[in-house]
């Protein structure tokens, strides 16, 4: 190798590196690299000027995006396959305890935009989240609020239970008349770290409450962190159709977000890992089965 | 998301289900024999703590189900773990239509409430598993149920050399990055102690 490059002119050296590609980082990219730099410092100093900047460039760009491992080497697995394994690890536990999750890794920007939405499921996953409305006492969004199904509504007795630690709901919607009430009260250091409080950006401050918390009762929020979804996708009870139908509404559903977020963002999914509560993850390959899984109906049930 | 080699590392444990004690087909529908009835679902039930002799049902549990769900995705098993150390520790087993010989033979007179009543097609036998070893309760079950081991591959079993080998040079490999550390360590605290003497000299 370092004959070889010896003898080659410098020029052509420089003219052979970019045919590398910038995604496949293996661990010896960087090796070679630093050990070409060293040849060209010693046979011609300009070229190694010129190198060092492409370099410094280069790390640049690589910091910017999260990384990108060549997934050839990962075992990837078809739905039902994973299923048979994950239904073995969660063998014994609390049936209603044991959810499947999935991640789904994004192909994404370190300081882009990030996904957050709700979705609703074909299949529901929870049987019911408890939500909050804060809204002027008295009003008649809090009467259409209480019809919708929230379990608690008000502005001030709200704010005190909270700030003594009682929080008996899952979500958290408010009007924007009680807005500033809500902002007065300085509950975001309790609300905050559990994910409640309500703002705009992530459309828990509406106008019309009442389809708010209808749609909040069967939907399921997630947003990206560090360019991975995480969500909850199933009881351990589904079968392979039904969860292969959530998965698929799942990954629609990001596929319309990251194509709404900005034209110049380019987002795209990178790998589907299929997990549960107790059980490891289990890339997916996207078959739904392969020639020696079980049939479907085995995997089904509790 | 957690390194790629870590996870693909992880996941090269679910050898362990395929491969072991309790790797066994049990007898389904489709091959029970006159013998060997199919079995229809197992409920287990142990207490939390190990004094009584629940240690081995929950290490049953804990190694041998979830190889026997891995081989039977289709028979239900659940487990209950209670808070009563002197209440039973238990395998129920049920049939379709009749018990098989060899477990009525075995099966003892074990109360169990919390396992679920039999349905009217069912025939269940139960196993008492106090003071027995995991290996001992796989033993009896594989005896009364009539079911088959699933036998390890060439490649399985070299893979799980593999693992042992790996495992071997990590123990080494810890003991070689701790002395490492150790002495980097101690270097630090030296050069500590030295620039102490020298800031009290310079005091005095």
């Amino acid at each position: 190798m370092s004959s070889y490059s010896s003898r080659v002119p410098s020029v052509a050296r420089s003219l052979l590196s970019p045919c590398r590609s910038p995604l496949r980082q293996g661990p010896m990219a960087p090796l070679l690299s630093s050990f070409q730099q060293v040849r060209g410092a010693k046979s011609n100093p300009q070229a190694q000027d010129k190198k060092t900047k492409e370099k410094s460039k280069k790390v640049k760009k690589a910091s910017r995006e999260y990384k990108q491992r060549d997934l050839k080497d990962m075992d990837q697995f078809s739905l039902c396959d994973a299923m048979r394994y994950i239904r073995a690890f969660e063998v014994g536990r609390e049936p209603t305890a044991s959810k499947y999750e999935i991640h789904i890794r994004l192909k994404s920007l370190k300081d882009g935009p990030v996904i957050r939405n709700m979705l609703r499921f074909p299949h529901s996953v929870q049987t019911e989240s408890r939500i909050c409305v804060v809204c002027p006492a008295g009003s008649k969004h809090e009467k259409e609020a209480r019809a919708a199904g929230a379990v608690l509504v008000g502005e001030q007795e709200v704010f005190d239970n909270v700030k003594k630690g009682i929080i008996e709901f899952d979500r958290l919607i408010c009007h924007p008349d009680s807005l500033e009430a809500l902002n007065r009260a300085g509950l975001g250091r309790v609300l905050g770290p559990r994910g409640l409080m309500p703002s705009v950006k992530t459309g828990t401050v509406v106008e019309d409450v009442a389809s708010r918390v209808e749609m909040l009762r069967g939907g399921t929020v997630y947003r990206e962190r560090d360019a991975v979804i995480r969500l909850p996708i199933g009881q351990l009870a589904f079968s392979p159709e039904q969860l292969r139908d959530n998965l698929r509404a799942t990954i629609e559903q990001i596929r319309k977000d990251a194509a709404g977020l900005n034209d110049r963002i380019n987002k795209e999914i990178y790998e589907v890992v299929l997990s549960s509560t107790n059980g490891p993850g289990f890339s997916l390959n996207g078959e739904f089965k392969s020639d020696d899984s079980p049939d479907a109906a085995s995997l089904s049930g509790l | 998301m957690v390194n790629l080699f870590k996870r693909m590392r992880k996941l090269k444990t679910i050898l362990n289900v395929r491969v072991g004690t309790g790797a066994a087909i049990l007898p389904s529908a489709a091959s029970a024999t006159k013998e060997f009835p199919a079995i229809t679902r197992l409920h287990l039930t142990y207490a939390r703590k190990m004094y009584g002799g629940h240690q081995g049902a929950r290490h049953f549990w804990r190694n041998c189900l979830p190889r026997l769900k891995y081989h039977n995705p289709g028979i239900q098993m659940t487990v209950k773990q209670t808070e009563e150390q002197e209440g039973p520790a238990a395998l129920t087993i049920y049939f379709a239509g009749r018990a098989s010989n060899a477990a009525s033979l075995t099966a003892a007179a074990v109360e169990d409430k919390h396992a679920p009543a039999p349905e009217s097609t069912e025939k269940t036998a139960a196993v008492d598993l106090k003071n027995l070893d995991y290996k001992e309760i796989w033993n009896k079950v594989k005896m009364m149920t009539g079911a088959q081991e699933v036998p390890t591959t060439p490649e399985e079993e070299a893979e799980l050399q593999k693992f042992e080998q790996m495992r071997q040079q990590s123990e080494k490999d810890r003991v070689r990055i701790a002395t490492m550390r150790q002495a980097k360590k101690d270097q630090e605290r030296m050069l500590q102690e030295a620039r102490g003497e020298i800031e009290k000299l310079k005091q005095l």
